[in-house]
């Protein structure tokens, strides 16, 4: 049977198309904010802390959204979606953290020179570069926390682009 | 007995998983190029070609570790019609969260350092062509904040 005549047969949906991801992910997010009674992978100290390091990186990326529309008004208009996303991505690290403790003091949202949008977009592809890099010494619900969110700054830095 | 904590059984189910989303892209492009035609087709070409390798290095992954294989279906029905350039794109954007959805159960799921070291490689170039095919399928927002997460709300 060709590939063509088996375009109208009831073999694939949108179900379908997304099945191979499905299946857990609403277990993974429920992980992500410590959902009762599910088995979830022990947190070291050194995994603890080194996502509340996440949390402080994320601070400063949402301080440079800030720092950019200031320095340029029609940046601020701009970029305005990917900055309530930086926030979003914020409140998950937040929520996903295993300790309140707060992250060290937030880097590099000084006022930029120059090229507002030039400027954010190296701040945004360096925050996505270190939660990529935090990520693969995490594990379970944490380490898919910080894999999505470097992958959704990687799209803001396309978008920025 | 388990505490949870990720294995090597449940890293090879979710990358046999992401497998098959990677066999659902490569075909669904094969649709969007169809529909984009010559002028536009060069997107979908080069997704469909990121998908096969992979498709093939996914393959080879699980061959080593003598994992049944996943094979890909002679043919699947399209989640909607596709009459235009921007039902094509949308097309475009379906695989590609599908495929990050997939590869986010991968991180979820591995227990070795590599292998969540491809999968967030692969996750993040899904998103990026998803943004581009956001944005010609004239859909808003056109970034994702949490790629391959289900909405919280």
């Amino acid at each position: 049977m060709s590939a063509t005549s088996s375009l109208a047969g009831p073999s694939f949906s949108r179900r379908t198309l997304l099945a191979a991801s499905a299946t857990g992910v609403a277990v993974l997010a429920a992980g992500c904010t410590s959902a009762p009674g599910k088995s979830r992978p022990p947190v070291t100290d050194k995994q603890a802390e080194a996502l509340a390091a996440q949390v402080g990186v994320q601070q400063a990326l949402v301080a440079a959204y800030s720092a950019a529309g200031a320095a340029d008004p029609a940046v601020k208009v701009a970029v305005a979606e990917l900055a309530r996303q930086a926030g979003e991505q914020l409140t998950a690290l937040q929520a996903a953290a295993p300790t309140k403790r707060s992250a060290s003091a937030a880097p590099g949202s000084a006022a930029p020179q120059g090229d507002a949008r030039a400027w954010l977009r190296g701040q945004v592809a360096a925050t996505a570069t270190s939660h990529a890099t935090a990520c693969l010494d995490q594990s379970g619900p944490r380490a898919a926390l910080l894999g999505s969110i470097a992958a959704g700054l990687r799209g803001q830095d396309r978008r920025l682009a | 007995m388990s505490d949870g904590a990720p294995t090597t059984a449940t890293e090879t189910a979710a990358l046999r998983a992401a497998l098959a989303a990677e066999h659902t892209a490569i075909w669904g492009y094969g649709v969007v190029g169809a529909a984009l035609g010559a002028a536009g087709r060069a997107p979908a070409v080069a997704a469909e070609a990121a998908h096969r390798d992979v498709r093939d290095r996914v393959s080879a992954l699980l061959a080593d570790r003598s994992a049944a294989p996943v094979r890909e279906q002679a043919a699947y029905a399209l989640p909607f019609p596709i009459l235009s350039a921007v039902d094509a794109a949308a097309l475009g954007v379906v695989l590609e969260d599908g495929v990050a959805a997939a590869w986010v159960r991968v991180l979820d799921q591995a227990a070795l350092r590599a292998t969540r070291e491809l999968a967030v490689g692969l996750l993040s170039a899904a998103e990026v062509r998803a943004v581009s095919w956001r944005i010609a399928a004239r859909k808003t927002p056109v970034t994702s904040a949490l790629p391959g997460l289900p909405p919280t709300k």
